[in-house]
């Protein structure tokens, strides 16, 4: 099938934006993986420091 | 002889991006934006940009679907003639693809980017508008827009539960606004466009009740929703600028509807006077309409600045102590 000029750079538009259609969307899944690890490594430390800050209170119940 | 040849698509990315309803899109991103800014709690400015975009696409995603399900009615009416899949620019099996495509990476990215309640609303919305108003409510029911009109005001509520997981009263009381301004806006517009409507098969409320109860029903609907748009100002969402936009806004809004009322605006269905003329499909055919139609013109185009004065008033108030502007404030 041969095709006519018209559909070819047509389709050759729409690949091109395809393209960078799932150039973006790879951008986006990689900067939300890289953000919800740092708030997930935030969350950890705010919570270890949390735990660090109540221990000495906990101490001399564990004695008793 | 014919060329028997299957003939490939000539469509262009600009007729892609014509199926996302750019229009409806910018509003849906303003309220979505007005949402997220006004929730309690803090948020990334990236992810909060992330998800504004994928509410966004999720909206789009959801116009291509009702585009590609409506094409053959969408070619009946002036209005939406000029559209992508109506004009046979684009396939409609395309168009679906295009919106089921769309709407699976957009949930699946919010999910991943904020949290699962965000995106199952916006999952909601997309199934609620085009499957249950496109192919159920639209040729049911005059009341169609009215059901309808609840998949238009998600937004606010989706942004606002991008920053907290969970959507409390207030972002509810956003979607009301929203809700109940839909029906006053949209018969507005079916006033003088009843023609194309009962042509295209389409029962909204002036084709079946006529256009003296439309009047009489948009001001009713007017009467409820100025007093619950000015409820924001009166609690902790908005302050005095936004009572005062929505008092005085909401005062000219009442005005407009009672003009309306009083006047004979679709009682003469309009006649094609732009039939294949220079406005078809365009956006000047929202607003070319015949001097006795024009108290309706004036209250649909009033509305959408109404709106947009709204949530505006609210996104200026609140951006001070929003997190994305202030991270310490929040």
């Amino acid at each position: 099938m041969r095709l006519t000029d018209e559909e070819l750079t047509a389709r050759k538009r729409r690949n091109l934006w395809i393209a960078l259609g799932l150039v973006a969307f790879i951008v986006l899944v990689f900067l939300t993986t890289f953000l919800r690890l740092k708030q997930n490594i935030e969350a950890r430390k705010a919570l270890e420091t949390a735990a660090v800050a109540e221990a000495p209170a906990a101490l001399p119940m564990d004695r008793s | 002889m014919s060329d028997a040849r299957p003939k490939l698509s000539t469509a262009q990315p600009g007729d892609y991006f014509q199926l996302l309803k750019p229009r409806v899109m910018s509003l849906v991103i303003f309220t979505a934006v007005t949402g997220l800014l006004v929730a309690p709690g803090s948020i990334n400015p990236l992810v909060a940009a992330i998800a504004v975009l994928c509410i966004a696409v999720g909206a789009g995603a959801a116009g291509a679907l009702n585009m590609g399900l409506e094409g053959e009615t969408d070619a009946l009416m002036k209005r939406t003639r000029g559209r992508p899949v109506a004009a046979g620019r684009v396939n409609k099996n395309d168009a679906l693809a295009f919106g089921v495509i769309l709407s699976l990476f957009s949930v699946m990215l919010l999910g991943m980017n904020t949290n699962w309640v965000a995106a199952g609303l916006l999952g909601l919305t997309i199934v609620y508008y085009a499957g249950f108003y496109t192919l159920m409510l639209k040729r049911r029911t005059p009341q169609n827009i009215v059901i309808g009109g609840a998949a238009g005001a998600f937004p606010p509520v989706i942004g606002w539960a991008a920053v907290t997981g969970d959507a409390p009263w207030q972002a509810w009381l956003l979607f009301l606004i929203i809700f109940l301004w839909t029906p006053p806006h949209s018969w507005a517009l079916a006033l003088y466009s009843a023609g194309d409507y009962a042509r295209a098969g389409i029962p909204m409320m002036p084709v079946v009740k006529g256009a003296r109860s439309t009047r009489l029903q948009i001001l009713i609907y007017s009467l409820v929703l100025v007093p619950v748009a000015i409820v924001p100002g009166l609690t902790d969402l908005g302050g005095p600028l936004y009572l005062g936009v929505s008092v005085v806004g909401g005062l000219l809004f009442l005005l407009l509807a009672f003009r309306l009322w009083r006047s004979r605006a679709g009682d003469q269905p309009e006649a094609d006077r732009v039939h294949g003329g220079p406005t078809v499909g365009r956006e000047a055919a929202l607003y070319d309409v015949r001097i006795d139609a024009k108290p309706a013109r004036n209250l649909f185009a009033y509305s959408i600045l109404y709106l947009m004065l709204l949530f505006l008033a609210l996104l200026v108030e609140n951006l001070p102590a929003s997190p994305l502007v202030c991270p310490s404030c929040a």
